[in-house]
């Protein structure tokens, strides 16, 4: 069931969505675009390459509260905080990031504990897909076809949309999809040539050109087992690595979090935030101990961590190629690079 | 637990606070649940472990020092830390007096392997403070339902002086049953002292367990576990048949915030249980 709208329209479609639940779409900011929940339609801007956060957020916000309570009350009196989300559109998640998505899922869904919010989360939103503009050249830090992801993968959204000159095509993924876009009726039918193009769209987008390597994911996990103990290799990648943590910040697969409590003024809230294994009191233990002292420890930790142990424990790499650690690092430190290298070495 | 919200804290009380070793620093508090149903969802086996939760201050990984053969009650034993980093929960934890309630969450982790050993011979070896989830494994065996169900059994346990060995009323109520060879040793004993000194590798290699169908269960500090491996080693026992747990830096304790890994195995959901075959596929980032 394809449909299209005309790009300068959106708004409609974006007012139309609103009516619907929350809205998280890209919107521009000073240094660059990022998902946002929209306020006013005209903020939703789809002239984007790639945000600068990826869209993880939608599932796993920077800060989730657990319980509410009052510091020196009986545990009794203290309460769950409860979700109550509305139904929420993701709008304009491009390919690689959808693919996160599913590679999240497994984890946060595994060994019989599934994560509640994450669940919820995932359960009442809607993702609107957004293929990348296949006539422009990926940005040089990209490498999603190395990870076997093309540019316009509607697999994973639930409608999927392709820009055709000033139009949006829209078709449907999964049910859930069908049922929204049926339901707006701001859309207009596609015709046969916008499904021809549909289609090819998609299939050009399994050529789009971004760094690509061949990388078995059994192949590169052996290597970097094999590499663990070779601290010259590790010392050597990591030597300009500040612990910043940005890469994992930005990055759409890294789910690392603390469980903290805040209080104040008596009022005290228990909550995850996103921790960062690149920071030094990661695993710091109270009795002093500490496994990951040295920075190419924590460095190697999270190369292996996505290229390694989450293919022995989930069956797949835990990257998707969307490149943001490597435009976002402050000294230039590139995971391709150091894939490419540990496969050399 | 795959219905239930996986970090929210259960209500308990404390209803018994044991003060374990002369320097007071290691307590063992006795906790009831507040709630039936809560009670009846903490289903546990030895070695498991629980987080132990106090609203304004965190959380902590405790092993779980009660067997599941003593009904009404769970037990942990809990060092006050601090030494080198504050330890907000443990010192929180040792202020608090009888009648308070704290939150847990758990069981967590995986337990000795209690299949595996049964039928076996069982060599237990402890060192200092390491001793609490060894003690619920002990006390577990020893229990009428459970104690033709394992073969023979070996405790050997040191600590650095007698103040401060663990579980004193139960050592010497060990020392007197037939169907369990009890070996306590200090390094270095004191006017009262009557019992063994020595460290507990040597005493290893004096008592030298033998190998055939058993299987040994060691906890320890770093340098224990660092000069008992080879004697075990030296006594024939093979990797699949010497027993270890391990601790990390925790906060979920049910493998979702990336916080213990050792290689591809989360501590707090893979672990904490491991054999020494199981290690040695690992990377030594411990």
């Amino acid at each position: 069931m394809l449909k299209k709208i005309s790009i300068n329209k959106i708004s409609e479609l974006v007012a139309a969505l609103m009516g619907k639940g929350l809205l998280l779409a890209p919107v521009k900011e000073n240094s660059g675009y990022n998902f946002a929940e929209i306020k006013n339609p005209s903020q939703v801007d789809l002239d984007f390459h790639n945000t600068i956060a990826s869209p993880k957020a939608a599932f796993f916000p920077h800060k989730e509260d657990f319980i509410k309570y009052e510091t020196g009350k009986p545990i009794d009196t203290a309460s769950v905080v409860a979700l109550n989300l509305p139904p929420t559109f993701l709008f304009g998640a491009r390919p690689c990031d959808v693919k996160s998505f599913e590679i999240m899922d497994i984890h946060f869904n595994a060994s019989g504990i599934i994560d509640p919010y994450w669940k919820q989360r995932r359960e009442v939103t809607t993702i609107f897909g957004y293929a990348f503009d296949l006539e422009k050249p990926a940005q040089p830090e990209e490498f999603y076809q190395t990870l076997g992801i093309g540019a316009a993968d509607p697999e994973g959204s639930d409608v999927f949309m392709v820009k055709k000159g000033e139009d949006l095509l829209l078709d449907s993924v999964t049910p859930k999809g069908e049922k929204i876009i049926a339901e707006l009726k701001i859309l207009n039918e596609g015709k046969a040539a916008d499904k021809k193009y549909y289609d090819e769209s998609i299939k050009k987008g399994k050529e789009y050109k971004t760094r690509n390597m061949c990388l078995e994911p059994a192949a590169i996990t052996k290597k970097l087992e094999d590499l663990f103990h070779n601290t010259d290799f590790w010392m050597g990648v990591s030597s300009a690595c500040l612990s910043c943590g940005i890469c994992t910040f930005v990055c759409p697969t890294c789910y690392c979090f603390d469980i903290c409590d805040d209080t104040l003024f008596g009022q005290g809230t228990r909550r995850r935030v996103w921790d960062a294994c690149m920071f030094t009191d990661f695993t710091l233990e109270a009795s002093g101990h500490n496994p990951r002292t040295q920075v190419y420890q924590r460095l190697r930790q999270k190369i292996n961590h996505k290229y390694s142990y989450h293919v022995r424990k989930y069956g797949v790499i835990s990257c998707v190629g969307c490149g943001r650690c490597t435009k976002h690092c402050p000294v230039n430190i590139d995971i391709y690079s150091i894939i490419e290298a540990a496969m050399k070495a | 637990m795959i219905n239930k919200n996986p970090y929210v804290p259960a209500p308990v009380e404390i209803t018994k606070i044991i003060d374990e070793v002369d320097t007071h620093d290691i307590k063992t508090f006795r906790l009831a649940f507040l709630n039936k149903d809560d009670e009846a969802g903490f289903k546990y086996l030895p070695g498991q472990f629980a987080e132990l939760s106090i609203y304004g201050k965190g959380e902590s990984p405790i092993g779980i020092a009660s067997s599941p053969t003593q009904t009404g009650y769970i037990e942990f034993t809990v060092q006050r830390a601090g030494a080198v980093v504050p330890g907000l929960v443990t010192s929180a934890l040792h202020d608090l007096d009888e009648g308070a309630k704290i939150g847990i969450r758990g069981p967590l982790g995986n337990s000795w392997p209690i299949e595996f050993l049964e039928k076996k011979n069982i060599v237990v070896v402890g060192g200092g403070f390491a001793f609490t989830t060894l003690r619920s494994l002990t006390n577990y065996m020893l229990h009428d339902d459970n104690r033709k169900r394992f073969g023979e059994i070996t405790v050997i346990y040191g600590a650095r002086t007698p103040g401060l060995l663990l579980y004193k009323d139960e050592l010497a109520a060990w020392e007197k049953r037939e169907d369990i060879k009890s070996i306590i040793t200090v390094d270095k004993g004191d006017e009262a002292w009557r019992g063994r000194e020595g460290f507990v590798p040597n005493v290893c290699k004096e008592v030298a367990p033998s190998p055939k169908n058993s299987v040994a269960v060691i906890c320890g500090p770093p340098v224990m576990i660092k000069f008992t491996l080879p004697v075990f080693f030296e006594l024939g026992f093979s990797k699949e048949n010497i027993l270890t747990s391990l601790e990390m830096r925790m906060k979920c304790g049910v493998g979702k915030c990336g916080r213990c890994n050792v290689g591809y195995k989360y501590v707090c959901s893979d672990g904490p249980v491991f054999s020494l075959a199981e290690l040695d596929n690992l990377p030594r980032d411990f």
